[in-house]
């Protein structure tokens, strides 16, 4: 055979080879690589509409004496500070629940809380809306039951409606990385709680001591995804507050001011592309950083 | 292959081709003219009647009018404009004042100069102006948003109050009446979104200021109407006579259950509030209060809007033709939409005539129309700019800071700021 015997560079130059590929490459070209490109060349220029004109780094000095892409920003790192950790270690104890064999309905249990993420993002947005309202179901019940004496201010008050949006995501979300939890637990061998067991270690510890380092890379993966998740939080605020990030911008997030930087005010893609490549960035940092903090320290 | 393809290919061309021209033809054959609006009650309505009159003498065209929210009609066509490709947008547009130049001067070349067929100088000049860049005319003016104090006579009869005392009141004794009507009847004055600041853009116009000067520079932190409004949105706050609604269906929503006593907005509302037949004859209008600064009246202007054809769309003739021949000289069409639907035109030869006189049962016999076509007469004329929606955002951030007591020129230099990074 001919193929099999041309070696070194010609190796690399075989059209054929190219050929099948091609039609990928060309796609990833086209709709990934060329798109990320021109938004970083778009993130150069400023202007009005498509009156686009270059303007050097005058997007970045923007961001600086921009208050509302601070406040953005702050929301943002509220959100993801705030409820990942939240999600993530309510996740893991409800994995650990329903890992529990002798748990009688824990199918019914686990389709019950894993349900929400696929339910569709903007029907619960109005669902909440509607169930949060000032004379919605939450508040009256809390009133029923006597915690609270009037209705919470649930979209009109900066503090709870950051809140509700907490909430909210938390209940899209945490069956989802509950799956991913469930699915590594019954991957670890059973003689090893048997053993544990055996030794007298109490459950908690064999929790902390067992279970969360055989997840760890589980739990690394399922913590970039929500961050990445988390920074890109659109949908949701987008919905419960109309498009507006209110009250106060309190609920504002970097996606929803791109959002707004391009269809709701007058358009500037520019500074909305800059904006995007802070996210960009965000994410990149704290995945790096939480690769770092989930290595393997006795390598 | 090569061969293959080279003697194939302008077959397969010239197929393509000749259904594309197939369809074109059937399209040109149809002539649908799709229109994007938002309001089922107003101009959706409205719209539809205009579609019935042109289609009664020229049966060829027809009409799809298509009903959305506001702000997806806004955010729809100005995704549609950036994309660059006209297959998604409609042949005519409503675009809200407050944004028309927003549109025309970021998307030069988008919409259809109808300078050269609708004559302008028929229509109200400010709307005029409003739609006009580099000498060009780029819109059929459509309704005025002159605002009034629609008050529920039954409520303040309870609390003590007759028709003659909401005439020409202040805010401050709006505040005053609202609570004694709580205290009577147990509902609140008005409904309040605290996301929306309309009701500070009514004040503020009222006593002839806007967001941005007469060279579109901010004006912010040396405006008195503006201070006043925020103080005066501040005391209706501070004074609970408010029902908090979150969005605009809610807020639409605190009347049209009858939870609160009155409603402060434009004439565009009219359809909606007479949507409710249970509520006939308990309406009442009267004139906006007025904020107690210099130059205070008590007309304003909330909204309004007109129509604008894409430059691109293949029906745009029909389209133009349409608009010019129902909007631009059709009198008869602007008396039923003002006796059926509230619409205050601003065709000026469509002022005046029987509608204009006649008595609305609904409203008690009142002659709400000739009301609100005088009231339009005394609207101080401002320049809203090409920034509104983002001051707006600004003003809003900044309303509950006011609640909790922050000093009034404290918000307003926090909204300053705002603008100033906003508008580049």
């Amino acid at each position: 055979m001919v193929l099999a015997r041309r070696g070194g560079i010609g190796r690399y130059y075989d059209v054929n080879g190219w050929l099948f590929v091609a039609p990928a490459l060309g796609l990833i070209a086209l709709f990934m690589v060329y798109p990320i490109l021109w938004s970083l060349w778009m993130s150069f220029q400023s202007g009005r509409g498509m009156m686009m004109k270059f303007a050097g780094f005058a997007n970045i000095v923007r961001l600086w004496n921009d208050p509302v892409f601070i406040k953005a920003l702050t929301n943002t790192m509220t959100y993801f500070v705030v409820q990942v950790p939240i999600m993530i270690l309510l996740a893991l104890v409800l994995a650990s629940l329903l890992n529990n064999p002798r748990l009688v309905g824990r199918g019914l249990f686990r389709t019950a809380i894993f349900l929400p993420c696929v339910t569709s993002l903007v029907a619960y947005s109005v669902l909440f809306k509607g169930m949060f309202a000032p004379d919605g179901i939450v508040n009256s019940t809390l009133q029923a039951i006597g915690l609270i004496a009037s209705p919470i201010p649930w979209l009109t008050h900066p503090f709870w409606a950051k809140t509700l949006v907490i909430i909210a995501i938390t209940w899209r979300w945490t069956g989802y990385n509950m799956i991913f939890y469930l699915a590594a637990m019954q991957n670890i061998d059973r003689s090893i709680y048997e053993v544990a067991r055996i030794d007298g270690v109490p459950a908690w510890a064999r929790f902390t001591h067992i279970t969360i380092p055989l997840l760890k890379p589980v739990i690394l993966f399922t913590t970039v995804i929500s961050t990445i998740g988390t920074l890109q939080l659109f949908d949701e605020v987008y919905n419960l507050t109309e498009g507006k990030g209110g009250p106060s911008n309190a609920t504002l997030t970097l996606s929803l001011y791109i959002y707004n930087l391009t269809f709701r005010f007058m358009p500037n893609f520019g500074y909305a592309a800059t904006v995007s490549y802070v996210i960009v960035v965000l994410v990149a940092l704290l995945a790096v950083l939480q690769f770092y903090l989930a290595r393997e320290r006795d390598r | 292959m090569d061969k293959l393809v080279r003697t194939h290919l302008p077959r397969i061309a010239g197929l393509a081709l000749a259904s594309a021209s197939f369809l074109a033809v059937t399209a040109a054959e149809a002539k649908e003219i799709t229109i994007w609006c938002w309001d089922p009650n107003f101009n959706v309505a409205i719209m539809k009647e205009a579609g019935a009159r042109y289609t009664k003498a020229h049966p060829d065209v027809t009409f799809n009018v298509v009903d959305f929210a506001k702000t997806d009609v806004e955010q729809k066509l100005q995704t549609g404009l950036a994309s660059g490709t006209a297959d998604a947008l409609p042949n005519i547009v409503l675009i809200e004042d407050y944004g028309a130049q927003k549109y025309l001067q970021s998307f030069p070349g988008a919409f259809a100069p109808l300078s050269g067929t609708v004559d302008h100088s028929g229509f109200a000049p400010y709307k005029v102006e409003l739609m006009t860049l580099e000498g060009q005319v780029y819109g059929m003016p459509f309704d005025s948003g002159v605002t009034g104090l629609y008050y529920r006579k039954d409520y303040l009869e309870q609390a003590g109050f007759k028709p003659d005392d909401m005439q020409n009141i202040t805010w401050d004794r709006f505040i005053e009446i609202g609570q004694q009507v709580e205290a009577k009847t147990g509902k609140k004055m008005m409904g309040l979104d605290p996301n929306d600041a309309g009701i500070v853009r009514i004040m503020m116009q009222s006593a002839g200021q806007w967001y941005f000067d007469k060279e579109g520079k901010p004006n912010i932190t040396g405006n008195p109407a503006l201070k006043a409004a925020l103080e005066t949105v501040g005391k209706i706050m501070s004074a609970n006579i408010y029902k908090p609604a979150n969005g605009w269906s809610d807020w639409v929503g605190t009347f049209t259950s009858g939870d609160v006593a009155s409603v402060v907005t434009g004439v565009w509302i009219t359809g909606t509030v007479k949507a409710q037949p249970d509520q006939a004859g308990k309406w009442g209008v009267a004139p906006i209060p007025a904020l107690s600064i210099e130059g205070a009246t008590h007309a304003s202007n909330l909204g309004g809007s007109s129509w604008y054809v894409l430059e691109s769309s293949e029906e745009k003739a029909e389209a133009i033709d349409f608009l010019n021949e129902i909007y631009g000289k059709d009198i008869d069409f602007y008396q039923t939409i003002l006796q059926e639907r509230g619409a205050v035109g601003s065709l000026l030869a469509a002022r005046g005539g029987a509608a204009y006189e006649a008595a609305d049962r609904f409203f008690g016999g009142q002659k709400v129309w000739q009301n609100f076509s005088d009231w339009l007469a005394k609207v101080p004329a401002v320049n809203y700019g090409i920034f509104t929606n983002e001051a707006d955002l600004a003003v809003t951030a900044q309303l509950p800071a006011l609640t909790q007591g922050t000093p009034v020129d404290e918000v307003l230099k926090a909204i300053d700021a705002e603008i100033s990074g906003q508008i580049q």
